[in-house]
């Protein structure tokens, strides 16, 4: 079609499995469907989109109707988009151990009630276990004749508990989410571990606010990475001139041993196997010896900020894709618990992860723990609740003072611009140092 | 849309009842990337919702295939095999509800060109103060909504929407703003560009605040984030019946200082979230929830209604086609006697980050503040750089010693600002 510079449509139908049993009540179970396509065109200038509830797959004239529908709404956009040059390929999705789809949703219920159940304690007074399963088919393909297609299955599970005892009320929540295939199998533990927490943490004590500190386990030292380091190098902000990393390529804001990477490529919750854009997805080494090393792109903030590779472009179905973190982690260093421990000696010991957020503007995160522990002497000591971490991306990386050896991947959700996209998060156990607690206990 | 009838009969030959949600809607948007337009983009939406209810057990699914429909019956159907039987005592018949949209504005021009002409104005309104634009857009959509079920529910509802924001940066100091209405001519981009520039410029160069306890006056906006991801489910039944809310044993009991009171009024004339009928086509009426500070009402459905022996309050809502419809709210209100609250110094705090870290079960949060100010008779003095904000969400109402005179729509809550007696700042 005339004028066109460039085209892609991306065209994903699937369909969700859900389970949600509520103090033992199948509150619902079943599966829904959807397909959702989303047709993005550059004339001249900027993007026009059309966004396609239930997407009819279609060529020639019909095809070109779409595209005169998208080029009329790129005709009234103002910025001339550029497109960076980019590598292709597409790797293969993992091999599931056991395809959820051939467990009935009986026996999935069966076990998840079991998992349910694992959480019955005296001092509970709810339960909640949720099984998701997500299967969705995608295809694309681009102006400039790249293809692709393929399918995925993410798939896991939430036992919530929660313990009351004289107006006190805590919660204890595990969750395990994977690109592998089926897991509910021997996970009735964990039902177990969300009582436990609920009725420990109705004797945990408020936390002081104040500098200390702080031991991160590797669920929120990955967090910390994601809100600390992560939003602020996507490239998208980057361009926009809002976060604090612009321009800071080669400066230094973190200790030597300190690296922070974004790899879609390995077989993590976050897993892409070819971005949004059909672009090859490679790790991207964002903070590398506590230097600011490359940005997170798309083709777009590729070229116009450089300094990064594309890859980075996920969206949720039928919307257009963003720049977004997949799988980001602090790469693993050489101390030892007892190492850590030691250096921390008087300090606290922060577990778990309710989540976070940044402002990359202004170079500002938050991000919160679902328990920890005051340590003394070295040692962990009375159980404390509800800890959050402030910090300021520039300065708070030089606190890292030590990383532990062994690297853990996390699964969760991460939110931009109203879509939610699978990622994972993960690091080694670390301690920072002067980190901003904040909690409401008082003396 | 003879299909929702086939659906309804061939439903009617497995189950008890059948009830089918459909909604149609396209939306237009723009998006800036600093003041250029960088997107244009075009959503058409549809989206089919059924469920079915065989011997007490509800059973759903969801497609936007409507062609689909029998496959999305059968998966209803078979989901209701799962669930946990209940006393259903049957949905609603047909009523005689209003018909009358009370969201739709016929003036409202769904075309890339509205969206234009609204970010030019929140552009112009940014040049009010020196800080450069980030990212901005604007947005409008259309919906009708279809509700039909097989005891002769056959409701339909037109909607419309405009929703604005803008981004401002100004050194390393963030101003952020929008606004949001079913009607076009309620919102204000101008003021949005004006309000994001404001707080960008105004917020640099901020001293630190030392480590203590403050009065502190809440935006409506840094309300709301405190008040959705906490408070609010606690008056939800089903988490109260289900022993997930912190007043499951409160009613009746003060839970908030008497000048507070908090209501779900679905009927307000222009509000966004206002309906005639729910999302299980229940006729609406207002809800006190919370009258002088005692507890008086929690809000339920049909499904938990009927599951724990009590009356829905019409507050089913549907947040898409997708699932099964669940309790919320239509327009969420606070109020009280209102006063002049801004007088005396306080720390002004204009929104909050990481408001949904709060722990939902014991109402504890420590979030950062975003855009605080100290203020005193009225005026915006010296703002803040950085620290911590530590509290609990249900302790904090006990603790509310004004609201202001003028209140902010937030997506569907109504609030005023709040000034609250002796919060807990963490300083850096």
């Amino acid at each position: 079609m005339p004028g066109i510079t460039y085209y892609d449509l991306r065209h994903v139908t699937g369909q969700i499995t859900h389970i949600d049993i509520d103090n033992g009540i199948f509150e619902s179970a079943g599966t829904t469907f959807f397909n959702k396509a989303v047709l993005r065109v550059i004339k001249n200038t900027g993007w026009g989109i059309l966004q396609i509830d239930n997407y009819q797959p279609c060529t020639g004239r019909k095809f070109d109707e779409l595209l005169q529908k998208a080029c009329a709404l790129s005709a009234i956009t103002q910025e001339r988009v550029c497109l960076g040059d980019v590598s292709r390929g597409v790797l293969a999705v993992p091999a599931m151990k056991e395809d959820p789809s051939s467990v009935s949703i009986e026996e999935k219920s069966a076990i998840l009630s079991e998992i349910e159940k694992g959480a019955i304690h005296p001092s509970v007074v709810n339960r909640r276990a949720n099984y998701i399963e997500r299967v969705e088919q995608v295809e694309f393909l681009d102006s400039s004749g790249n293809e692709y297609a393929y399918e995925m299955c993410r798939s896991g599970f939430n036992v919530l508990a929660v313990a009351s005892r004289n107006g006190n009320t805590q919660m204890g929540y595990e969750r395990e989410h994977t690109i592998h295939g089926f897991n509910l199998r021997h996970h009735k533990d964990l039902g177990k571990k969300a009582a436990d927490i609920a009725v420990a943490l109705l004797d945990a004590k408020l936390a002081h606010g104040g500098k200390m500190k702080a031991i991160l386990d590797p669920e929120l030292a990955g967090v910390f990475a994601h809100e600390a380091v992560g939003h602020a190098s996507e490239g998208d902000l980057i361009q926009e001139g809002n976060s604090v990393l612009k321009g800071k390529t080669g400066q230094k804001i973190g200790n030597d041993m300190l690296t922070i990477v974004d790899d879609p490529g390995i077989p993590e919750f976050g897993f892409d196997p070819v971005d949004s854009e059909g672009v090859a997805v490679c790790r991207t080494e964002i903070i590398k010896k506590g230097i600011v090393n490359a940005f997170l792109h798309n083709r777009e903030s590729l070229a116009a900020v450089g300094n990064g590779v594309a890859g980075h472009a996920r969206g949720m179905p039928g919307e257009p894709p963003l720049v977004r973190m997949s799988n980001t982690f602090i790469e693993a260093g050489d101390a030892t618990d007892h190492e850590i421990f030691e250096e921390c000696k008087n300090g606290i010991f922060l577990k778990g992860s309710r989540g976070g957020q940044v402002d990359p503007g202004r170079g500002v995160f938050q991000f919160n723990a679902e328990y920890g522990y005051l340590v003394k002497n070295g040692e962990c000591t009375g159980m404390v609740r509800d800890v959050s971490i402030s910090g300021d991306i520039l300065t708070t990386l030089h606190n890292i003072a030590l990383c532990g050896k062994n690297r853990k991947m996390s699964p969760g959700y991460c939110g931009k611009g109203g879509q939610s996209v699978p990622v994972s998060d993960g690091a080694p156990t670390i301690l920072l140092c002067n980190a901003v607690v904040g909690g409401n206990g008082m003396d | 849309m003879e299909w929702i009838d086939q659906i309804i009969q061939k439903g009617l030959k497995s189950v008890d009842e059948v009830e089918i949600f459909y909604v149609e809607g396209r939306s237009v948007s723009a998006d800036l990337k600093q003041k250029k337009i960088n997107l244009a983009s075009v959503s058409e939406d549809c989206g089919l919702g059924i469920r079915t209810i065989h011997k007490g057990r509800i059973g759903s699914s969801s497609t936007n295939d409507p062609r689909h429909w029998s496959e999305c019956l059968d998966a209803a159907i078979a989901s209701g095999h799962l669930a946990t039987p209940l006393p259903w005592e049957g949905l609603p018949g047909a009523q005689d509800i209003s018909q009358t949209p009370l969201t739709f504005d016929p003036s409202m021009k769904v075309e890339p060109a509205s969206a234009l002409a609204l970010l030019e104005q929140m552009l112009a309104g940014s040049e009010e103060h020196a800080a450069e634009v980030t990212a901005g857009s604007a947005g409008l959509s259309t919906a009708t909504i279809t509700l039909v079920n097989s005891r002769g529910v056959h409701y339909t509802d037109n909607h419309t929407g405009v929703s604005l924001s803008l981004e401002a940066i100004h050194k390393q100091s963030t101003g952020s703003e929008f606004d949001h209405s079913s009607f076009v001519d309620k919102v204000n981009p101008f003021h949005v560009g004006e309000r994001a520039s404001f707080f960008a410029h105004e917020s640099a160069g901020g001293k630190e605040i030392p480590t203590g306890n403050y009065e502190i006056l809440l935006s409506p906006l840094a309300y709301a984030e405190l008040l959705g991801s906490v408070f609010i489910p606690a008056l939800n039944g089903r988490n109260v019946h289900a022993g997930r809310s912190k007043f499951a044993k409160s009613l009746q009991e003060p839970v908030a200082d008497p000048l507070i009171s908090m209501y779900d009024d679905p009927l307000l004339p222009g509000a966004s979230g206002s309906v005639n009928w729910d999302a299980e086509g229940m006729p609406t009426h207002r809800i006190d929830f919370i009258r002088n500070g005692v507890l008086e009402a929690f809000a339920y459905d049909l499904k938990t209604a009927y599951r724990y022996g009590k009356t829905s309050t019409a507050s089913a809502v549907r947040g898409g086609y997708g699932g099964a419809p669940g309790i919320g709210h239509h327009n969420f209100i606070v109020d009280g006697k209102r006063s002049s609250i801004a007088d005396e110094r306080v720390v002004y705090v204009h929104s909050v980050v990481g408001a949904h870290t709060a722990n939902p079960m014991s109402g504890e949060f420590s979030v950062e503040l975003s855009n605080a100010f100290w203020m005193e008779g009225g005026e915006f003095e010296e703002p803040i750089r950085s620290a911590m904000l530590s509290g609990n969400v249900f302790s904090l109402h006990n603790e509310i010693i004004g609201i202001s005179h003028e209140s902010r729509s937030i997506g569907s809550l109504i609030l005023p600002s709040v000034k609250i007696n002796k919060q807990r700042i963490i300083g850096k």
